[in-house]
């Protein structure tokens, strides 16, 4: 079974990020990811970047990854005490 | 008729297309639920849905055609406006609304 830590492992592998935070169950998994890489990209190519760094796995292994995609400025604005 | 082609002509053909588990009325999965309550909320009625369950080729091929490894997708005047996820967020700052609102 994949757990949120090797999820969040394979995220951190293929993209830097400022904040990474991964929970779920095993099938579904719920992203925060912060990362400079999403600095004047739309949300889906955000996610298509998160998707590109978990590559195969996102077709085999992880059924449902939820993800909330924020540059750093923007984690600032809405407060850390989200997360 | 390329898998492409058949993807291209239903974006085309219709406003709003949800590629989706199941249908509007029976869900099979919580996120294409989401989807479609989401589209109902924001007063489009009539959502034109493809059942990705139903035909493995469009169920692959939509995936490749979006770059996209998840569905629903939901595609507005042949654009592609993102999965369950981003339809939340544009739903909760009245994006989604103010997108759906002239294609309905």
């Amino acid at each position: 079974m994949v757990l949120p830590d090797d999820v969040r492992r394979y995220i951190a592998q293929g993209l830097a990020c400022e904040h990474l935070q991964v929970t779920g169950d095993g099938q579904h998994f719920e992203a925060l990811i912060v990362s400079e890489a999403f600095e004047g990209k739309s949300r889906v190519a955000r996610h298509q970047v998160v998707y590109a760094a978990l590559g195969d796995r996102m077709r085999q292994e992880i059924h449902a990854l939820s993800m909330q995609t924020l540059t750093p400025a923007q984690w600032a604005a809405v407060g850390q005490d989200k997360a | 008729m390329d898998i492409r082609d058949v993807i291209q002509n239903q974006i085309g053909s219709h406003p709003v297309v949800l590629y989706m588990k199941g249908s509007a009325d029976f869900p099979q999965c919580g996120f294409s639920a989401n989807a479609v309550r989401l589209l109902r909320s924001c007063g489009v009625d009539q959502i034109h849905t493809v059942d990705v369950l139903q035909d493995p080729a469009i169920r692959q091929g939509i995936k490749e055609f979006s770059n996209w490894p998840t569905v629903p997708q939901l595609y507005v005047n042949g654009e592609f406006v993102g999965g369950s996820d981003i339809m939340t967020e544009m739903y909760q700052s009245g994006e989604l609304a103010a997108l759906l609102k002239p294609a309905h």
